[in-house]
């Protein structure tokens, strides 16, 4: 059961992961910062709980803030390039941010025993949970809660005005703009809800690991973030989720037996899927061919 | 006094072995930016498939002994054929108007290039062999290590040799001239497809180069340095402007000498922090690198 609970964990962090990539894919920018951001949540929270011993919620929220904060100032610089040019910038943060954290060192003796990350050695002990009694079906609900919280949150806010002006600077910068959108300040918006959500992932990703290094925060990571949504289609939030699901509970999990082979078959994954379908796996057609489905199921029944 | 010139002697060593160092990274940077120039999409596993190039090379030691300049001439050219797979691989198939799904598959090249490595070495560095590493030009105060200088000439030497291929034969005219035109070059009857990949051979030669010059001023191969090298080679290409060839050179040597200072002044630990800082500095204050033109920019 516990393996199961820890799979639904999995799952939730890495789709507000997913999630923080989407809405920057919304405005049509592809960025791999999101790695940075959920190590700046990860590393805030986990500081936080352990060396100052927060609690939880406003740990995570400071965590969430910072990642956010963080993304508003990298936004300006990195939103002045486009394309290509913004997924090397982004890249260029979350290396910098990896870097940074792999200098930290900052120990600390509390309750007798020294802990704080330890630059090259990573952050132990992120023992919120356990210490305090927490079961782990009351984790993976608190886990949830926030998932449900920013899907529920996006998908309103596709519905709002919001959702229109992030999808209108996507679909033609140029149209946008001479309807009077200002783009620097969509994408910058765009950038730190992003950030935000990335840190809300992060912060709750170390306190469900308990341990964090610079490691877990690579280019791979950042890879994931833009792999589901690009997967999931932006349609909308729950395309990321069904990629989440498709990639860590089936395509991860399932593939165990496989054991390190299993590293080997994603990248050839990759490169097979955009192959086929270089615009996604669920791009428009495929969304049209679906609802068409269901519309003759309906009929049917 | 004193103090003051023995820091200086040590700052301008430090330079001047960045500035050779820095010739692997201007080749890298070379490689991304003439496939960007080509094609306009950016090739994550090309320095992947440089550090493969050189496992090959390593590879042909075991069964057969021969002298590393053999070594480095069958990493460059395993690095060519390397360049090659990955053409057919991620940009073949790919639309030629989604630099975003090239994107994806080279990244997915990547990862699986960095794997099959980390397999078949059991990811533990291996030793690779160097030239004149024993031998050291003294200048007092300086002195200049040999490898460094015979790397920094081999880089020389091969920026020279693309440069002709480049302006002095067919394919590199055909490769220039899809790179201006992509569609009129066609209607000239030159296949698209062919110089494309005919470039992904060239670049991937030169990134054989790089990599097996990397390997052997540091001395070992490692799966760890694909990363690192990527990383560089792009800051290098966007520093010096994306499809420009002397920015990547120039953008190169100035990114190994930094590194050097930098290594120096706040250790190993610290130096590709600052290195990455200098992007966001260009980002802020040049986005279009040293001589790239606006137009390049997306």
């Amino acid at each position: 059961m516990d393996y199961y609970l820890g799979l639904a964990q999995t799952i939730g962090i890495h789709t507000l992961l997913g999630l923080s990539a989407y809405v920057l894919m919304l405005t049509g920018q592809l960025s791999l910062a999101q790695a940075g951001f959920f190590a700046i949540g990860a590393y805030t929270a986990g500081i936080l709980t352990v060396l100052f011993q927060w609690t939880i919620l406003p740990a995570l929220v400071a965590g969430a803030l910072v990642a956010g904060f963080f993304a508003f100032l990298v936004g300006f610089p990195a939103l002045r390039v486009r394309g290509l040019m913004l997924v090397v910038a982004t890249i260029a943060f979350s290396e910098f941010v990896r870097m940074f954290f792999f200098n930290l060192n900052w120990r600390q003796t509390i309750d007798n025993i020294e802990v704080g990350p330890d630059s090259t050695q990573g952050f132990r002990e992120i023992r919120f949970f356990s210490a305090n009694g927490w079961e782990p079906w009351e984790v993976t609900l608190f886990v949830w809660f926030f998932v449900i919280a920013v899907m529920a949150g996006l998908w309103w806010m596709d519905r709002s005005r919001a959702g229109a002006v992030l999808r209108a600077v996507g679909e033609d910068e140029l149209a946008a703009q001479s309807v009077g959108l200002n783009l620097t300040a969509v994408k910058v918006a765009a950038m730190t809800v992003g950030g935000v959500i990335a840190g809300i992932g992060g912060a709750l990703y170390a306190h469900t690991a308990t341990y964090i290094d610079h490691l877990t925060f690579t280019v791979l990571l950042a890879t994931f973030a833009i792999a589901y949504p690009i997967l999931g289609g932006l349609a909308s939030v729950f395309g990321t989720l069904a990629a989440v699901v498709f990639i860590q509970g089936i395509l991860i999990e399932g593939l165990r037996f496989l054991g390190d082979w299993r590293n080997l078959l994603f990248g050839l994954l990759i490169i097979l899927v955009m192959n086929l379908k270089p615009s996604g796996i669920f791009d428009a057609r495929t969304a049209l061919l679906v609802k068409r489905m269901f519309a003759f199921n309906t009929k049917e029944h | 006094m004193e103090d003051f010139w023995y820091e200086f002697v040590e700052i301008t060593q430090s330079i001047s072995d960045g500035l050779l160092f820095g010739s692997t990274y201007a080749l890298i940077g070379i490689g991304f930016t003439l496939i960007f120039g080509t094609m306009h999409k950016l090739n994550f596993a090309y320095a992947a498939a440089a550090i493969a190039g050189a496992y090959v090379g390593l590879g042909m030691l075991s069964f057969v002994d021969a002298p590393a300049i053999i070594v480095f001439l069958v990493s460059a050219l395993a690095s060519g054929a390397i360049g090659y797979v990955v053409y057919i691989a991620c940009f073949r198939f790919i639309p030629v108007d989604n630099p975003l799904a090239a994107l994806m598959t080279t990244i997915g090249g990547l990862f699986f290039i960095d794997e099959v490595i980390i397999h078949a070495t059991n990811a533990s560095p291996l030793s690779y062999p160097a030239i004149f590493d024993d031998v050291f030009i003294e200048i007092p105060p300086y002195s200049v290590r040999g490898d460094l200088l015979f790397v920094f000439l081999i880089g020389l030497l091969s920026m020279l040799v693309l440069l002709f291929v480049l302006y002095r034969t067919r394919l590199g005219l055909a490769t220039r001239a899809v790179s201006q035109q992509n569609v009129a070059a066609q209607l000239c009857g030159i296949d698209v497809h062919k110089t494309n990949a005919r470039t992904f051979v060239v670049a991937g030669v030169l990134g054989g180069v790089a990599g097996a010059m990397t390997a052997a001023s540091v001395g070992v191969l490692s799966p760890l340095i694909t990363l690192p090298l990527t990383v560089k080679g792009l800051i290098v290409t966007v520093i010096g402007g994306l499809g420009s060839i002397p920015g990547a050179i120039v953008a190169g040597l100035m990114v190994g000498a930094l590194e050097n200072v930098f290594l120096y002044v706040r250790g190993v630990n610290e130096r590709d922090m600052y290195v990455l800082l200098l992007l966001f500095v260009f980002l802020v204050f040049r986005p279009n690198g040293i001589f790239g033109r606006s137009i390049d920019r997306d």
